[in-house]
């Protein structure tokens, strides 16, 4: 960033010296009876230098970074080229000698585009590969997690109901028959342990993956937060079609997360939550109209930012103080 | 009749009603099992699970509006893993015949699940504690200045127990107060949330939930 801003000061500091030097020169052959243009010697010095200079420059930053000093290499190269061509030039033109250290010049470029090419190739084929199976792991994990939270309900949680029902008519038939109570503390007792571990498996299962966002979507999950928040909540989404279910989970906890922040530090505020899919993206905007001056870095946030850039989105946070806090995210997506 | 996959659960639950006196009509697996036997059998009430087969998301809730849609006076009591106010206002909204949401664990508090069974075939309301403790305490956490924190402590389980459908009679039970001060309470949480007081249970559960639902939309 600095250095963009510095840039034209650079730029008139390398060019006004030899600018000067030449007009000086040029001032100097004429007074002198303009015969033999000798300045073409010294302005050719000049030139050389600078254009050296600004080629250096120039390879020295082309992205990316590992292909550097091959770029450097390849464009002082060719003003070394070109300056040998025009010493040929203003020498008379005869035998083009310059033919031969081009020969070498290219062959070194050559040999270092040889060396780094192949390792160029296999550093994007690595990234590649790294970019695909990274979300082909978060997917797999999204939909485990999925499968996850639906084995507790339909498993784990549906024998524990079961078990509750019967220890709760076993309590029935115990009481009618008269048994003693301390008997019949057992049971009840029993049943409220089995009721207990519902509930523990319920909020367990909440925590991986809402129920209703598997259920019924994106929209519906996020309509059923702004309908529990306490303050104003409007949602506007325009989702076409179901993004995969780490896209889905990762926008509904970057809601949820705002909305318990709003809840926390503006409660009361209005919010308004926008959704939108364009082409491979998923955008979530959620704005309050509370007191601003959120933490960018706070835990939540950083958590959530986390989350989103582990699927090479982004996430930013606006919260200027007094006018609100802004949430936006956006999350790439492949329907 | 009752609609769940699971057939422990179905058997259980098949046999406590039986246990205390309701007859059993029909049972069925998933929705289109439901709506067969709500055609063709006619009961009072349908009992139906929200997760069902082939998709295991909300086919329950889905099918039992369907039957609602064909047979408006059907009763219905949607047994759930999870608390998701969504469905039961959906419930609420389908029409004015007896509704519950409960969570399945109650299922195991033999007398009070059937309290509720009976309260929603005869066309009262049965939601589930948690599904109204979740509205009050969220609605209370965020908006700090609305009429709900103008109720005392006494006043907001009351209230809590009216949107579950209780009776005056059995709030006065489970607070283990007077009649006379659970019908004070109420009087007061109408004033203050300036609602109209009715005799009936149904329309003041609506109307709780009515304002809850308005205060924040």
């Amino acid at each position: 960033m600095t250095n963009r801003i510095g840039e034209p000061l650079v730029r008139r500091a390398v060019l006004m010296p030899p600018a000067g030097t030449v007009c000086l020169l040029l001032i100097i052959w004429a007074l002198t009876g303009a015969g033999y243009f000798w300045p073409m010697w010294p302005i050719f010095g000049v030139a050389f230098v600078t254009a050296l200079f600004l080629a250096g420059r120039w390879g020295w930053r082309r992205p990316p970074e590992h292909t550097r000093g091959l770029a450097t290499a390849a464009a002082v190269s060719g003003v070394v080229f070109l300056g040998q061509c025009a010493i040929w030039l203003m020498s008379g033109a005869g035998y083009f000698w310059p033919v031969w250290p081009l020969l070498g010049l290219s062959v070194l470029v050559g040999v270092g585009w040889m060396i780094d090419r192949p390792r160029e190739r296999s550093l994007e084929g690595r990234v590649d590969e790294l970019t695909r199976t990274r979300s082909g792991a978060l997917d797999v994990q999204a939909s485990e997690l999925r499968r996850i939270e639906r084995d507790l309900h339909d498993g784990a949680q549906a024998r524990l109901v079961a078990l509750s029902m019967q220890l709760g008519r076993a309590e029935e038939r115990l009481a009618n028959t008269g048994v003693g109570e301390s008997d019949l503390d057992l049971v009840r007792r029993a049943k409220e342990e089995a009721v207990a571990a519902i509930g523990e498996l319920r909020d367990l299962a909440r925590g991986i993956s809402p129920p209703v966002l598997a259920d019924r979507g994106l929209e519906a999950a996020v309509q059923s937060l702004a309908d529990r928040a306490g303050a104003e909540v409007s949602v506007n989404a325009d989702i076409p079609h179901r993004p995969p279910p780490v896209v889905e989970n990762a926008a509904y906890f970057v809601v949820a997360e705002a909305l318990t922040n709003t809840a926390k530090h503006a409660p009361g505020a209005a919010v308004r939550i926008t959704i939108w899919s364009e082409h491979d993206e998923l955008g979530i905007v959620v704005a309050d109209a509370g007191v601003g001056g959120a933490d960018p870095l706070g835990g939540g946030l950083t958590g959530l930012r986390q989350r989103v850039e582990a699927l090479d989105g982004w996430l930013q946070v606006t919260s200027p103080v007094g006018e609100g806090t802004t949430v936006r995210a956006v999350l790439p997506c492949e329907w | 009749m009752i609609v769940e996959d699971h057939a422990l659960l179905r058997e259980g639950m098949v046999a406590l009603l039986q246990e205390n006196g309701i007859e059993v009509a029909g049972q069925a697996q998933d929705g289109p099992g439901l709506l067969r036997i709500v055609d063709g059998h006619k009961p009072d009430l349908a009992i139906c699970d929200v997760r069902l087969p082939p998709t295991f998301t909300d086919e329950g809730i889905r099918a039992a509006l369907e039957a609602r849609r064909r047979h408006p006076e059907l009763a219905i009591l949607v047994l759930s893993q999870y608390v998701e106010p969504a469905y039961s206002g959906e419930l609420l909204a389908s029409g004015q015949s007896g509704v519950g949401y409960l969570l399945k664990e109650r299922v195991s508090e033999v007398r009070t699940f059937i309290d509720a069974v009976g309260r929603v075939a005869a066309g009262g309301t049965a939601l589930d504690r948690e599904v109204v403790s979740t509205l009050v305490r969220e609605r209370h956490d965020a908006a700090s200045d609305t009429a709900i924190d103008a109720l005392t402590t006494r006043e907001r389980e009351t209230l809590e127990l009216i949107a579950q459908g209780r009776s005056n009679a059995a709030i006065a039970r489970e607070l283990v107060v007077t009649l006379g001060a659970v019908e004070k309470h109420i009087s007061n949480i109408f004033a203050k949330l300036e609602l109209p007081a009715t005799d009936d249970d149904h329309r003041r559960v609506i109307a709780v939930l009515t304002y809850l639902r308005a205060t924040g939309a």
